[in-house]
């Protein structure tokens, strides 16, 4: 019997009003973000001095 | 219920009228201090000279004064009298008598100090900068605006106090808690810049004392300096955490994180003001590398504060039936200068910070020092996060003090004003970031330093810049020409003071984020282990000290 349910094709709908995936994809951004200012400025300073 | 009830409290209305006085002059200063500004981008383009003996310097003195402390202090002050009155049910009289003692107290020392800079006695830059040295009388109004400030943060307490004594047991209403937070990391910081005015500038100004120790006296400054950032800052957080989730129509995410992210700013943003003493003499590296260890610390808060707003946005667009990854950007109401205007100073915030975290790293540092790429900077942070929030919080809060309404028209030109503010900015702040990373210096004059390659590389920036200004100053305009309507032509009528509520009610804050024993124990003894040794090492291996200089031309 529990075989049966387990080959079943059905997507468990995933309730999209609590989820935060924009939130986590937004906080990514910034945290790349700043990375990459830094690194910039980073590789000045080795350039330069 | 609990909401439409909300909607309706009103600030007292005698809270209202010292709320008020502090706007007044917080946009006066606004006024001048803009076209300081303005004035001052038109000199460095090489286009234009000041006229009748006008020194750059002075107005630079003037701008940075005046937008700086006056208009930072006296917004922030209203604000926060207003916030906890409306919070709290209102001050007793005896915290409303100590408001407006504090309040002319601050008045009387801003107006001594603007005095002295006018007569061209004071042209000592922002961070007062000894060895130059001023007239006592500008060290003195300073002083008093710092004790006005202490009695007007008084009153505060002690509204907060009386609150916490009539509810034991529970967590006191979120803005108050969060303007008492921010009240008291300001008494804390401003006991450094009182010393460093007392004990070492007014002696040596009136003539006591022959020379001041240079680096005692930028140590104190900066120990004041970098928490004074968070002063301003902090408010624009009350009203992204607390305000903006009931404009939008939503919720606050989580009412303990919020308070807890208040209380690591006041942990971390004080013990930090080596990393602006970074190319300084005389401070050994270790405790700078510590210091800034600490900084870093303070990068966290700001983090959870993105991370809560994004995730208040997200919540808000999704129960509206927005779908997909950025679905919920396109439902927030952008048509509202009340979100707008503060949003964006949010996103300025981004770049913003990111700036900040290559400043307070020693090695980026020696690219950026003492270059304009910093006034960039912090005209990002506080000439457009902070004071668009400023701005965005007058909108609705001048009108609900003066029992007037944010009309139609109004709340179009104060999304205009918002924009306006952005372009400029963009042309500002971006040419100052890009000009300081070519070597262009801050805190001058125009100049082609003899003929200069190098310099004359900055000269399109410094364009840029007065472009930017011009467009900004355009921006004060529309500014002061919605204030002067909401505080005096805009039709009668309710303008709602709007305070958001937890996502989750159930979920009290801790109490523990009230024990202020601990938290200003902390913060005590983190103050306390990164300075003492330092700071004595100043002290015992300092060198000899130095008479003041006056490099500016006089009347």
């Amino acid at each position: 019997m529990a075989k049966t349910e387990l080959n079943t094709k059905q997507k468990t709908e995933i309730d999209d009003r609590s989820s935060l995936k924009g939130t986590l994809a937004s906080v990514f951004f910034l945290g790349i973000f700043i990375i990459v200012t830094w690194v910039s400025v980073y590789y000045l300073f080795v350039d330069r001095f | 219920m609990v909401t439409s009830t909300a909607a309706k409290v009103k600030v007292d209305p005698r809270d209202a009228k010292l709320s008020m006085a502090h706007f007044f002059v917080a946009f006066s200063a606004l006024a001048l201090g803009g076209l300081m500004g303005l004035l001052q981008t038109l000199v460095r383009s090489g286009k234009w000279e000041l006229p009748w003996g006008i020194d750059y310097y002075q107005i630079l003195t003037v701008h940075g004064v005046l937008m700086g402390l006056v208009l930072t202090t006296f917004f922030i002050m209203g604000f926060q009298y207003a916030a906890v009155s409306r919070t709290t049910g209102g001050h007793s009289n005896a915290a409303r008598r100590t408001g407006w003692i504090g309040f002319w107290v601050m008045l009387v020392g801003t107006l001594m100090a603007a005095t002295m800079v006018l007569l061209k006695e004071a042209s000592v830059l922002y961070t007062f900068y000894a060895p130059l040295k001023a007239h006592w009388i500008f060290y003195l109004g300073l002083t008093f605006v710092i004790v006005g400030s202490w009695i007007d943060g008084a009153a505060q307490i002690m509204t907060y106090a009386r609150w916490r004594r009539n509810n034991p047991g529970k967590p006191s209403p979120l803005l108050s808690f969060m303007a008492v937070i921010n009240t008291v990391m300001w008494i804390i910081a401003t006991l450094g810049v009182a010393a460093t005015v007392l004990f070492q500038l007014l002696p040596w100004s009136l003539g006591l004392v022959p020379t001041v120790n240079v680096l005692v006296s930028r140590t104190l400054f900066w120990y004041f300096g970098h928490p004074l950032v968070y002063f301003w800052l902090l408010p624009a957080y009350m009203c992204w955490y607390a305000i903006i989730p009931k404009i939008i129509g939503g919720k606050i995410f989580s009412d303990s994180l919020a308070r807890l992210s208040f209380i690591l700013f006041l942990l971390f943003s004080i013990p930090v003001g080596f990393h602006h003493q970074l190319t300084e003499p005389g401070i050994d590296p270790a405790w700078k590398f510590f210091q800034v260890i600490l900084t870093f610390m303070v990068v966290i808060p700001s983090l959870m504060t993105a991370f809560s707003l994004f995730a208040t946005f997200e919540r808000y667009g999704r129960s509206k039936g927005a779908r997909g990854l950025f679905g919920w950007f396109k439902v927030l109401p952008w048509g509202d200068a009340r979100f707008i205007v503060p949003f964006i100073g949010m996103a300025a915030f981004i770049p913003a910070g990111a700036g900040g975290i290559i400043n307070a790293s020693n090695q980026m540092d020696q690219v950026v020092h003492n270059t304009i790429w910093i006034t960039g900077h912090f005209h990002l942070t506080a000439a457009t996060s902070v004071v668009l929030t400023f701005f965005g919080i007058s909108y609705w809060l001048v009108p609900h003090l003066t029992g007037r309404k944010l009309t139609k028209a109004m709340n179009k030109l104060a999304i205009i004003q918002g924009w306006v503010w952005f372009i400029g900015m963009a042309f500002m702040s971006g040419a100052m970031h890009f000009q300081g990373l070519l070597g262009g210096p801050r805190r001058s004059a125009f100049s082609t330093y003899g003929g200069s390659e190098q310099a004359a590389e900055w000269i399109p920036y410094q364009i840029a810049q007065a472009v930017g200004g011009t467009i900004l100053f355009l921006g004060i305009i529309l500014v002061l020409i919605i204030f002067v309507n909401l505080a005096f032509f805009a039709p009668k009528g309710e303008e709602e003071f709007p305070v958001a509520e937890a996502e989750n009610l159930e979920e009290k804050a801790p109490m523990v984020f009230e024990n202020w024993k601990l938290w200003l124990g902390i913060a005590a003894a983190l103050i306390l282990f990164a300075y003492t040794i330092p700071f004595i090492d100043i002290i015992q291996n300092a060198p000899p000290g130095s008479k003041g200089f006056q490099t500016w031309s006089k009347w």
